[in-house]
């Protein structure tokens, strides 16, 4: 490090002042080492300011050493520091797959937990913020891809594979008879039978609403499938396949750019706005649980928040064109 | 007066041109479009606060791309955090005294905490952390972690030293660079 500015202690310095720190903190210098330590001190600026260093650092400690808390707090740290590496592995090695022979490498980075986070770099199809996409496909099926949602595609003789890497995909089937239709995600398999579904996929698990045809629906990790029949929906993990509900309608009508919300709390109704909003919108707390009922455009962002401020006790505030925050009355 | 509105037309321009790209790097980078939003609305507001001079549109996008990529590991590890202490606290057998608030301290410093040892190994964290934050002597480390009581002064002063630079570096007004392995940018950015 050069010398540029005259206040930053050399390193020369900063290592004879941790080593201080280290001998010190024990309580068991000796008074000759700690008449030493004064003379240290005392001899250059710059010890002082190193010094200055140890104390700030030391006082970050403060709130654990007088924790009831502390021996706890300190093995949550330890085990916190001891998964991180690991967890970056998995991250490069979901990059790897996704970067390269992406079809091939897929089964192995599918079940590292944090391949989402990396995969979509190398999908073959994907929407960013504020569009939906409409894509066709080779053998007749559409897929309509939610802003900031991917697929992979793969096509083979003997079956049509689709990956839904994030987000939420639409997809209305081509009519095919000798090729079963697929979608993976990470909780699972389903299989198209002839049929329009939407399926998105979350933290939660997958979730697939069906509105002509039906799906079978293969958790990854349990021997247990099912079926989805038209006018329902189902939410599965990997482990788990939940009982039918009616579909929601609202899984289908963003790709005509609409939000459908039937007692939708307004949380939600804001995070789906978020992804077609290009600047910041914030909610407060207090206003997250308000009930929406309705439709609002999802191309015009700021004419669905006019809209939610007419039939919702909230007021929006824009300091600035691209700053948008919502407060309860 | 005319200073600070050019400050602001810059920025606005910066972030009418970067933002959406930015929100969705970040997105695929998460996988959860609510903390995306929030992380990209932050590392705009660090933009603001720390004005930079960009020749062109590439070297913003490098910039926000090496700034976003240091905040994602910061909140991936302020998560895992949290996460091993809430274990920690459900495992132990009576239940904890602390407050909500007392809590929540703890954990900020944590993550502080952490923030500053991230780049020693975490044998020297783990004892520095132990020595300081318990007051625990050098033998009782040590034979926690089964080293000698003269290396646990060593990790101590390393460890010290350590947090000295990074605090030296912050001082002079230099960005902390994200000493963590990263992943290699993606070849393409749709927006």
């Amino acid at each position: 490090m050069t010398a540029t500015t005259l206040q930053e202690p050399s390193h020369r310095a900063m290592e004879e002042a941790a080593e201080w720190y280290a001998l010190l903190r024990t309580g068991q210098a000796s008074a000759a080492e700690q008449q030493k330590w004064k003379q240290w001190l005392g001899r250059d600026a710059e010890h002082r300011q190193a010094w200055s260093y140890v104390e700030r650092i030391d006082r970050r400690f403060s709130p654990l050493q007088s924790s009831p808390d502390r021996e706890a707090a300190v093995s949550a740290f330890h085990r916190a520091i001891s998964a991180a590496p690991r967890r970056r592995r998995q991250v490069l090695l979901g990059l790897a797959g996704s970067l390269g022979l992406s079809w091939l490498g897929w089964t192995a980075w599918r079940q590292t937990p944090l391949s989402a986070l990396a995969s979509v770099w190398g999908t073959d199809y994907q929407a960013g913020v504020a569009e939906t996409r409409q894509v066709a496909l080779a053998d007749g099926t559409t897929v309509w891809i939610k802003a900031l949602s991917a697929f992979n595609q793969a096509y083979s003789d003997t079956q049509r594979r689709l990956q839904l890497v994030t987000g939420e995909i639409l997809i209305d089937t081509g009519k095919d008879p000798s090729r079963p239709f697929i979608v993976d995600t990470a909780q699972g398999r389903l299989q198209a039978l002839g049929t329009r579904f939407s399926v998105s996929q979350g933290d939660a698990g997958t979730l697939v609403a069906v509105y002509e045809g039906a799906v079978r629906v293969n958790p990854a990790r349990s021997g247990a499938s099912g079926i989805v029949p038209a006018g329902q929906q189902a939410r599965f993990t990997a482990d788990t396949l939940q009982s039918l509900m009616p579909a929601d309608p609202a899984r289908e009508s963003w790709r005509h750019g609409l939000l459908l919300a039937d007692g939708t709390p307004l949380a939600n109704v804001v995070a789906e706005l978020r992804r077609y909003h290009a600047g910041h919108l914030g909610l407060s707390p207090e206003a997250q649980q308000l009930r929406v009922f309705g439709s609002y455009p999802l191309n015009d962002v700021d004419r669905a928040l006019d809209m939610l401020a007419s039939v919702l006790p909230i007021r929006l505030n824009r300091p600035l064109p691209w700053w948008v925050s919502i407060a309860l009355h | 007066m005319s200073a600070s509105q050019g400050l602001s037309h810059d920025f606005e321009h910066l972030y009418g041109n970067h933002h959406h790209w930015l929100l969705a790097w970040v997105n695929w980078r998460l996988g959860n479009a609510a903390d995306a939003a929030d992380l990209a609305h932050d590392a705009f507001v660090r933009l603001l606060t720390r004005p930079c001079h960009f020749e062109n549109a590439q070297q913003v996008r490098a910039y926000l791309r090496k700034m976003a990529n240091g905040m994602c590991v910061d909140l991936w590890r302020r998560r895992s955090l949290e996460q091993a202490w809430l274990e920690v606290l459900a495992a132990q057998p009576e239940p904890t005294v602390a407050s909500a608030e007392q809590q929540a301290m703890v954990l900020e410093a944590l993550g502080e905490i952490d923030t500053m040892l991230r780049e020693l190994p975490p044998k020297v964290a783990h004892a520095f952390v132990m020595a300081v934050a318990c007051e625990m002597t050098d033998n009782e480390v040590a034979a926690t972690l089964n080293v000698s009581s003269r290396m646990v002064r060593k990790y101590v002063a390393q460890a010290m030293l350590c947090c000295m630079k990074l605090e030296a570096r912050l001082a002079a007004g230099q960005p902390e660079t994200p000493p963590i392995p990263t992943a290699p940018a993606p070849l393409t950015v749709a927006s």
